[in-house]
């Protein structure tokens, strides 16, 4: 018994006093390695597509979502599953420096995909789709797809990802972006998969 | 417990695998956890108890990710004394069962009538968890079980945790627990391998088992072991094992206690990509036991050297779920302290099991099980019904079949047939007074409430 607790009591004193995960008081990137990453990877670079990556991604449009989550304003069912209750503790000031960390780390490149589906995202993305009055995507994602403040960068993400939130729109499960309710409203399932993976691809 | 007389080593490989027969089968879900992290059950679990991805990180990290309000306390250097949820993480588990075997089992009592077939148990378990974080980097899982075949409270598993990032991609930690595997991760280790984790509290189960698949646990031991992840796919763990069964002193009135400690170790590779994980990995555990049992704790020690490979991949989709998790368990016995004809025995386990859920409401699992090792006359022997070896083998080999409903994400009915195709070293009259191993088939009905 006596090698056990000489064991862990070597261990204990080694590790120092422990430092907390609360969610405030606690610096983003520290909050980030030890809790977030767990889903969105280090870094912000996701492994599933189940979970977005956060690297390069726009503050405004994190804070945005934080927020969302901690209101219960965003409830597709993954957001409800994971994210309602890791938001819900966190302080403005912890959202604040949390969307400023991810939008400080080096944004992924974008994911290649399928070179027609690409071609015939490229013209949704770039024209939108005037016989059913879809607004151009570029418009508010940016030239690059890059993104701008509320607007959220697509470049890079991951295509399942994208297109579930594109669905999550339609079907009315997330229903915290009007704006992109009305855009898909009208819009195919193929029309709304050739617009996410131009988009991702870039 | 059988009557069987008293021999101190055949207690090893048989009477502690004869409580496997009556021990209790614990449970992974805790809705503690989620009330903690304000997480529904799906971010830790396919379908409890298998883990994800995420469940493994959260288990690795101490059960610490924490998303409920705290009572707490900082030094005026901000360092972090005291972090405690405002409510304790309890949770309760209850599981009620039918079991019948294809044949009812001997009566205990009366010779030559028999038991009463399709026995309920309401419930067969019932446990009581504190299951969270309990400090900053300290998190435990503690289970308190009430039993239904032995009508008593008891200690389960319980694994108390430390864990901190040591960088952005190095994870290390401290478990203390008693039972080697129950700190793994994977499914695909002895104490919570997918689908065999749950069985009948009632119907015989084969009598042979290795010491890192419950042997060791069931004599009653405390561990601590050291692990390290880094960059969520290499894996690493050291640990030790030292008897401690509930008594007041450990001496000759104990058996199999372990000389010194046991050391246990575990290492896995993890890939991780989209939404598929596999892991490769390996396992082991040696423990020098003294058979004990009026003889006092000193002199020759029966050696136990198990090392055990493993592998599981899963595929978590939105509507389809899939995985599948194998073990193969190898243990050489070295009988210096004596018990057994030979000198040396061998005895290898295979398990191999698969599950598929559609939108982790419906479900079905496949599992293929089997124990080979050398004979030996005194090790296994025939000498209760059932229980007995009457071919002094210990091979046992067969199929579990379950389907699942899952209707709420705590809650889960399964309906399992285990078939044995050889039990205790034969297929027919394998325990001398004429039973057969297909007379141990087994259709269970379980209920499983979890809150």
């Amino acid at each position: 018994m006596n090698t056990i607790i000489v064991f862990a009591a070597g261990i204990l004193l080694a590790a120092g006093p422990g430092a907390a995960m609360t969610q405030n008081d606690v610096a983003a990137p520290a909050l980030a390695t030890g809790v977030c990453a767990a889903c969105h990877g280090p870094q912000g670079r996701s492994v599933s597509p189940v979970f977005p990556h956060l690297a390069g991604q726009q503050s405004a449009y994190i804070t945005l979502q934080l927020d969302a989550f901690r209101g219960h304003l965003r409830g597709d069912p993954l957001a409800q599953a994971y994210m309602w209750g890791m938001a819900s503790q966190l302080s403005d000031d912890a959202i604040k420096s949390l969307s400023d960390y991810y939008a400080s780390q080096k944004p992924l490149p974008g994911e290649p995909g399928d070179s027609a589906l690409i071609a015939e995202g490229q013209k949704i993305y770039a024209q939108g789709i005037p016989a059913k009055a879809v607004q151009a995507c570029v418009t508010c994602h940016g030239p690059k797809a890059e993104g701008a403040a509320a607007f959220p960068r697509l470049a890079g993400q991951h295509v399942e990802y994208l297109i579930a939130q594109l669905e999550g729109f339609r079907s009315g499960t997330r229903t915290n972006a009007p704006i992109m309710q009305a855009v898909v409203h009208d819009m195919t399932p193929a029309e709304l998969k050739a617009a996410a993976t131009y988009a991702a691809s870039r | 417990m059988s009557k069987s007389p008293y021999r101190p080593a055949r207690i090893v490989a048989v009477a502690l695998a004869q409580l496997l027969l009556t021990a209790p089968f614990a449970a992974h879900a805790v809705p503690s956890f989620a009330r903690q992290t304000g997480m529904a059950c799906e971010a830790c679990h396919t379908v409890f108890p298998e883990l994800t991805p995420f469940g493994r990180r959260f288990k690795m990290n101490a059960y610490t990710i924490d998303n409920l309000p705290q009572v707490s306390g900082v030094t005026t250097d901000k360092e972090q004394t005291l972090l405690l949820n405002q409510l304790p993480p309890l949770s309760f588990m209850f599981q009620g069962s039918v079991t019948n075997t294809r044949k009812a089992v001997p009566d205990s009592a009366v010779p030559g009538a028999n038991a009463q077939n399709g026995q309920a148990q309401f419930p067969q378990q019932a446990s009581l968890f504190y299951a969270g974080r309990i400090a900053p980097n300290l998190g435990a899982f503690v289970q308190m079980t009430y039993d239904g075949t032995e009508g008593a409270f008891g200690w389960d598993n319980t694994e108390i945790r430390y864990a901190r990032m040591a960088s952005t991609k190095f994870l290390w930690g401290l478990s203390f627990n008693n039972n080697p595997t129950v700190q793994d991760v994977w499914n695909s280790t002895t104490a919570w391998q997918v689908p065999f984790d749950q069985r009948s509290a009632t119907a015989p189960t084969p009598g042979a088992t290795t010491m890192v698949d419950g042997g060791l646990a069931d004599a009653g031991v405390a561990g601590l072991s050291v692990y390290g992840y880094w960059n969520d796919s290499i894996y690493a763990e050291l640990g030790v094992y030292r008897s401690a069964p509930a008594a007041a002193q450990i001496d000759s009135t104990s058996e199999n206690v372990v000389k010194g400690v046991a050391p246990y170790w575990r290492i896995a590779y993890e890939r991780q990509w989209g939404r598929k994980s596999w892991m490769f990995g390996a396992y082991g555990l040696t423990a020098k036991l003294y058979p004990g049992g009026d003889a006092a704790l000193t002199g020759l020690t029966n050696k136990f050297s198990d090392w055990a490979l493993d592998t599981q991949y899963q595929f978590i989709g939105d509507n389809h779920l899939y995985s599948i998790m194998a073990t193969y368990i190898d243990e050489k016995q070295n009988w210096d302290a004596g018990g057994a004809v030979n000198p040396s025995d061998t005895l290898k386990t295979t398990r191999i099991g698969g599950n598929y859920f559609y939108q982790r409401k419906y479900g079905a699992a496949l599992g293929y099980f089997s124990t080979t090792g050398s004979a030996d006359a005194e090790l296994y022997q025939q000498v209760d019904p059932v229980t007995g070896f009457a071919n002094n083998k210990p091979d046992s080999r067969g199929a579990v079949a379950e389907l699942d409903w899952v209707p709420y994400q705590n809650t889960k009915i399964a309906l399992q047939y285990t078939l044995y195709d050889k039990f205790n070293g034969g297929s027919k009259n394998y325990d001398g007074l004429n039973r057969g191993a297909s007379d141990n088939n087994t259709l269970y009905l379980l209920g499983w409430l979890n809150f």
